[in-house]
C-alpha cells in the first residue's frame, strides 16, 4: 500500500524542528553573528593547474580594516585535509591544481574589505599545462598532479573466467555509460560562525554531517587538541554528502584564531560552486554476455572516475561503484576493474548514492539491451537472473539476507504501471509529436562505510537533573528529518510523550561518538542503539523509581510524564523530575558499537543492503526533445518504516536529485573551468516538473530473527531512476540512452510535415 | 557579487519604507540589496542568501504585496514602500494557514527553501484563493527545493487551499 499522510495515522507527525522552519525563526549556522565579529574571505586559485612562486600579501595586509591575511605558513599544523586521505592543502604552498583551490585567506571588518584585500593579494603563478580528461591523465606522458602519479585508486573484482566465457554466449552487449558532474546544490552554502572563547578554545558553528570528524581535523590542522575544540554543526540546510568534508572551516578557525575575534564565513553560490564537491563523471564500459536462455554467463566492466586533483573519498566511492556495477544478480563469470584518476578539474567525492547512482545506470542499462536481444520482456529476464534469498552478496560476500529483490520486484509486479506498460498512452488528444513510455529499474544500495572503514555507532541516555530524558546522538541534522524520527522511536519504544525528553545533536562537547550521518546509516544506527539501550536504561530508571516509592521495580513501567503503575498505568506515581530530584547518582547509559560489516577481506563490502525497483512513465516531447516524467512507482524494501513521512521525504526527494540528473543537471567544465557558475545555468528541477503522479510503496517485513532493522533509505531514492527514465525513453521514441544528462537534441525528430516542406521547395 | 559602499562613491541616503508594518528608517546605500538590508541591518534572517541573482527564490519577500527576490530589489526600490518577510506573515498567537499546511504536510526537509516558499504562496493566494495547477507551478516555478521534490509542497498547497474553501 502508498505510503502517504492519511495511510500513516498518528504517526505523521509535525517534525520537532518543523515550526522554527516555516516561521523563518531557526537559525541556521549561517545566520549567527557575534560582537565585533570580522568577515573571513578565501582566495582561490584561477588557474586549473599552475606553480606557485610567490605570494604577497603585503598590500592587502596593509589595507585599513584588514585584520589577517594567512597563507599556508601561518597554518601551525598539518596543512591537509581529508577525511580519508590528508592529501589536500589548506592553504597551497607549492602547486595549486584546481581552480577552488585556496591560496590565502582573509579576515577583515566588512565583506567589501575582504574582497578588495583579496584583490590586493599578489600571487605570481607559473601556470602549467592541463589534464582534464581522466583517460588522458592516464596516458604516458600527461602531466603529473602529484608524486605518486595521476592514479588516486584501483579496484577490480574476479570471478570465473569473463574473457573465455564470451565465446560461450549466444547474445553480447557491448555499451559504454557516460554520466555527468552532479553538484548537491544544498540551498545552504557554505558557512558559519568561528568564535574564539575567552579560555583559550575554539567554537565552531559550521554545517557537517560529522562533528567529531571535523574536529579531528581542525586539531590536525591547528595543533590544537580536540579537547580545545567545539564543533557545533547542526541545523544544516541541505547536504548530500557534500558538506561531510572539510570546507570552510579551516579558514574561519584560522583567522578567528590569528585574530582572537569572531569571524564569519558563507560562501556566494560561485565560491559554493568553484570550491565544492561534486558527483563523480565517470565512464562505464560494459561488456556482458547471455545465454540462448538469458543467463547471465559473463559480465565484464571498465570504470573511469573523475576523481579531480585530491583524494577526500575518491577510493570509496570507485570501491562502492566497484560493487554496485555488480549489483543484485547472478553472473557465471565477473571481471570489473576500476580506476579513480586525479585531473585539474573540480573536486569530485561524496554525493548521495555514492558511485552508485552511476554503477547502477549502466547495470540496469545492459539488462534492458539484453533483454530486447533475446527478445524477452526487460523485467522477466531480471526475474531469471536475480539474486535469490541466501545468495552472498556483490563480492561472493557473505550478507544479513532478506528477500528483497525479490519482493521489490513482485510489488512491481503489482503496480499500476506495469499492468499498464503495453498500453500506449497515446490518446485521441495527445499530439503525434508526443510519445509516451515505461521503462523501470532494479536497485541493490549498500549501507554503512562497509568493510574495513572505521565505522562506530552508539548514543547515550541520561535523566537531566529538570526531570527530561536527555537523547544523545553524534549525528546532524541536514533536513533528512533524523529528529522527527529519533522523536517517533522515543515515544514508541519508551511510551514518552515528546516532551518527556529532549534530543541533543550537533555538539561536540555533549555528544558520544556515533559516527557519521552519511551511507544511509543514522536511521538503523540510532534504532539499533535504542535497542541495545533500552532496557538497560528502563532498568536503571525503574530501580531508582523503585527505591523512592519503596517497592519493586518490576510492579512499574515507564510511561508519559512519568513512572507508572504496571496494574494501573492511567496513575502516575511519579514525575520524571521528581526521579531526578530523587536520584543520587546519574542514570546514564550509553552505548557503543560498530556497523554491522560483512566477514571478508573485501574493503568496503557492505552486510546491509536496501532494494528497490523503480518503473516510471515519460512523455518525450519529439520536437523538442524534451523528457516529462509523468508516473513514477518506487518499492523499496528497508524493513520497518520509522517515521512515515521521512521515509517519503527521502524516496521523493532523492528521485527529485536523480531527475535532476537524468535531465538536466550537469556541472560543465571546459579546460578545468566552471563553465556553469551558478542556478541560471547549473538546472535543478523545478516544480513544474515534478507535478507527476508518485507512489510509494515500502516494504517492511524482514525475515524472522533479522537482528539489523530498519535499513536506510537515505540514497535509494536517488539511484534508480536515471536507467528507469533511459529505458522508458527508449520504449517511447526507440532511441538508446547512453549519456547523461540526456541531450534533448538525440530526441528530436524533424517532423513530416516539415519533411514535405523541404521536398516541395 | 559585492556591495559598494558609501565609502566607495555612492551616497547612502535614507530609505523609509515599513517592514512587517513596522515603520523603519535606514542610512544605506541606494543599491543595497533588500537582502543584504534584512539579514545585515535588519537581523532578519528568515530570509535566506543562497543564489543572490534571483534563481532560486530563497530571498522571497513581499513589496505592497507582490513575491520579489530581495537579492535583486535594491534600497531605492523599497521607498515608500511595504516590505513583509516572512517573519511577518504568522499572528501573534497563530501561524498563518499557509504555515500550518506546510507543517502538517511535511512540505519541507531542510527548511532553507521554505520561507521563499511561503511568502511565494502567500503572493498567490492573494491573488487566489483557488488557483488552478498551472497557476500552482507558475508560482511557484521560481523557488527552488533540494530536498522535497516538490511533493510535500504541492501538497501543502493543496491542503491550504482546501482549508480556504472550507471556510477557514
Amino acid at each position: 500500500m502508498g505510503l502517504n499522510r492519511s495511510a500513516s495515522g498518528e504517526r505523521w507527525r509535525v517534525r520537532p524542528d518543523g515550526p522554527a522552519k516555516v516561521t523563518g525563526a531557526l537559525a541556521y549556522l549561517t545566520d549567527m553573528k557575534a560582537s565585533g565579529m570580522l568577515h573571513g574571505r578565501v582566495l582561490r586559485s584561477p588557474h586549473p593547474f599552475a606553480r606557485i612562486i610567490d605570494i604577497d600579501t603585503t598590500k592587502a595586509a596593509a589595507l585599513p580594516g584588514v585584520h589577517a591575511v594567512l597563507t599556508y605558513k601561518d597554518v601551525p599544523g598539518l596543512n591537509a585535509y581529508g577525511i580519508a586521505v590528508q592529501d589536500q592543502p589548506v592553504l597551497c604552498e607549492d602547486y595549486v591544481r584546481y581552480v577552488g583551490d585556496a591560496v590565502a585567506t582573509v579576515a577583515a571588518d566588512t565583506p567589501e574589505l575582504a574582497e578588495r584585500a583579496l584583490s590586493l593579494i599578489e600571487v605570481e603563478y607559473e601556470v602549467l599545462p592541463i589534464v582534464d580528461d581522466p583517460e588522458t591523465a592516464l596516458e604516458e606522458g600527461a602531466p603529473q598532479l602529484h608524486p605518486h602519479g595521476n592514479v588516486l585508486h584501483r579496484a577490480g573484482y574476479k570471478a570465473g573466467e569473463a574473457d573465455s566465457a564470451f565465446a560461450t554466449c549466444a547474445h553480447i552487449i557491448e555499451e559504454t555509460y557516460t554520466t555527468p558532474r552532479q553538484m548537491h546544490t544544498y540551498m545552504e552554502t557554505e558557512g558559519g560562525l568561528f568564535v574564539p572563547e575567552k579560555d583559550g578554545r575554539l567554537t565552531v558553528y559550521a554545517p557537517t554531517q560529522h562533528g567529531l570528524m571535523d574536529r579531528l581535523q581542525l586539531s590536525r590542522i591547528l595543533a590544537k587538541p580536540q579537547q580545545e575544540i567545539r564543533v557545533v554543526s547542526s541545523p544544516i540546510g541541505g547536504s548530500f554528502g557534500g558538506k561531510d568534508e572539510l570546507n570552510i572551516q579551516p579558514y574561519g578557525a584560522l583567522l578567528a584564531l590569528y585574530t582572537k575575534r569572531p569571524v564569519r564565513i558563507h560562501n556566494s553560490r560561485w565560491e559554493s560552486v568553484r570550491a565544492g564537491l561534486k558527483r563523480h563523471p565517470m565512464r562505464i564500459a560494459m561488456k556482458t554476455g547471455v545465454s540462448e536462455e538469458g543467463r547471465l554467463l559473463a559480465h565484464q566492466v571498465r570504470i573511469v572516475a573523475d576523481t579531480g586533483p585530491y583524494a577526500t573519498l575518491g577510493a570509496e566511492v570507485l570501491n562502492f561503484a566497484v560493487e554496485h556495477v555488480i549489483g543484485p544478480y547472478r553472473y557465471a563469470n565477473l571481471d570489473v576493474d576500476s580506476v579513480s584518476v586525479h585531473t585539474n578539474n573540480g573536486m569530485s567525492g561524496e554525493f548521495r548514492g555514492f558511485g552508485g547512482n552511476q554503477a547502477i545506470f549502466a547495470l540496469e542499462g545492459q539488462m534492458d539491451r539484453l533483454a530486447e536481444r533475446l527478445g524477452m520482456d526487460p523485467w522477466q529476464f531480471r526475474r531469471l537472473n536475480m539474486r535469490q534469498q541466501h545468495d552472498p552478496g556483490p563480492f561472493g560476500h557473505p550478507i544479513a539476507q532478506t528477500n528483497g529483490a525479490e519482493q521489490v520486484w513482485a510489488a512491481l509486479e503489482e503496480s499500476s504501471l506495469c499492468a499498464e506498460r503495453d498500453t500506449s498512452g497515446d490518446t485521441a488528444t495527445t499530439p503525434p509529436w508526443i510519445k509516451t513510455g515505461t521503462g523501470a529499474a532494479f536497485v541493490m544500495h549498500g549501507a554503512g562505510l562497509g568493510f574495513g572503514i572505521p565505522d562506530p555507532a552508539g548514543g547515550r541516555l541520561q535523566l537531566a537533573a529538570d526531570g527530561k530524558i536527555e537523547v544523545l546522538f553524534g549525528y546532524e541534522e541536514f533536513g533528512q528529518g533524523l529528529i522527527a524520527t529519533l522523536e517517533l522511536m522515543m515515544i514508541e519504544e519508551f511510551g514518552l510523550s515528546a516532551d518527556d525528553f529532549r534530543i541533543m545533536i550537533g555538539d561536540t562537547d555533549i555528544v558520544p561518538d556515533s559516527g557519521s550521518s552519511t551511507a544511509s546509516r543514522a536511521t538503523s544506527m540510532m534504532w539499533k542503539s535504542l535497542q541495545r539501550m533500552r532496557d538497560p536504561f528502563r532498568q536503571h530508571i525503574l530501580a531508582t523509581a523503585a527505591k523512592r516509592l519503596e517497592c519493586e521495580a518490576k510492579q512499574l513501567i515507564m510511561g508519559s510524564g512519568g513512572i507508572r503503575s504496571k496494574q494501573q498505568p492511567d496513575k502516575l506515581l511519579l514525575s520524571y523530575l521528581e526521579l531526578a530530584a530523587f536520584s543520587d547518582e546519574p542514570v546514564v547509559v550509553e552505548t557503543n558499537f560498530i556497523f554491522p560489516a560483512p566477514d571478508t577481506k573485501r574493503v568496503g563490502a557492505h552486510l546491509l543492503y536496501t532494494y528497490a525497483a523503480v518503473a516510471v512513465q515519460v512523455e518525450v516531447n519529439t520536437l523538442t526533445g524534451r523528457v516529462r516524467v509523468i508516473d513514477q512507482f518506487h518499492a523499496v524494501a528497508a524493513g520497518p518504516v520509522m517515521n512515515p513521512q521521512g521515509y517519503l521525504g527521502q524516496i521523493e526527494g532523492g528521485s527529485s536529485m536523480a531527475l535532476g540528473y537524468t535531465l538536466t543537471e550537469k556541472a560543465v567544465m571546459e579546460q578545468g573551468q566552471y563553465m556553469t557558475k551558478n542556478l541560471d545555468t547549473y538546472l535543478i528541477p523545478t516544480i513544474a516538473e515534478s507535478t507527476g503522479r508518485f507512489e510509494v510503496v515500502p516494504i517492511e517485513d524482514l525475515p524472522e530473527g533479522d537482528e539489523h532493522g530498519p535499513r536506510g533509505v537515505g540514497e535509494i531514492g536517488s539511484v534508480g531512476l536515471a536507467p528507469a527514465i533511459a529505458e522508458a525513453v527508449y520504449q517511447a521514441v526507440g532511441k538508446r540512452i547512453t549519456k547523461l544528462p540526456i541531450d534533448p537534441k538525440e530526441l528530436q525528430e524533424i517532423p513530416s510535415f516539415m519533411g514535405k516542406a523541404v521536398r516541395n521547395g | 557579487m559585492s556591495e559598494r559602499t558609501p565609502a566607495e562613491g555612492i551616497r547612502a541616503v535614507g530609505l523609509s519604507c515599513t517592514v512587517n508594518g513596522v515603520p523603519a528608517e535606514l542610512d544605506v546605500a541606494p543599491n543595497k540589496r533588500l537582502l543584504h538590508i534584512l539579514r545585515d541591518d535588519l537581523d532578519l534572517t528568515g530570509t535566506k542568501r543562497s543564489c543572490e541573482i534571483g534563481r532560486c527564490g530563497a530571498c522571497m519577500v513581499l513589496v505592497d504585496g507582490k513575491p520579489v527576490n530581495s537579492c535583486l530589489t535594491m534600497a531605492y526600490q523599497c521607498d515608500g514602500r511595504s516590505v513583509t518577510t516572512i517573519e511577518g506573515i504568522a499572528d501573534a498567537d497563530r501561524l498563518d494557514p499557509i504555515q500550518q499546511a506546510f507543517l502538517e504536510e511535511g512540505g519541507y526537509q531542510c527548511g532553507y527553501c521554505t520561507p521563499g516558499m511561503v511568502i511565494s504562496v502567500k503572493g498567490l493566494l492573494s491573488v487566489t484563493l483557488d488557483p488552478t495547477d498551472e497557476e500552482i507551478e507558475e508560482a511557484l516555478s521560481g523557488n527552488l527545493c533540494r530536498c522535497t521534490g516538490y511533493g510535500g509542497i504541492l501538497r501543502s498547497v493543496k491542503n491550504v487551499i482546501a482549508k480556504y474553501k472550507e471556510g477557514y
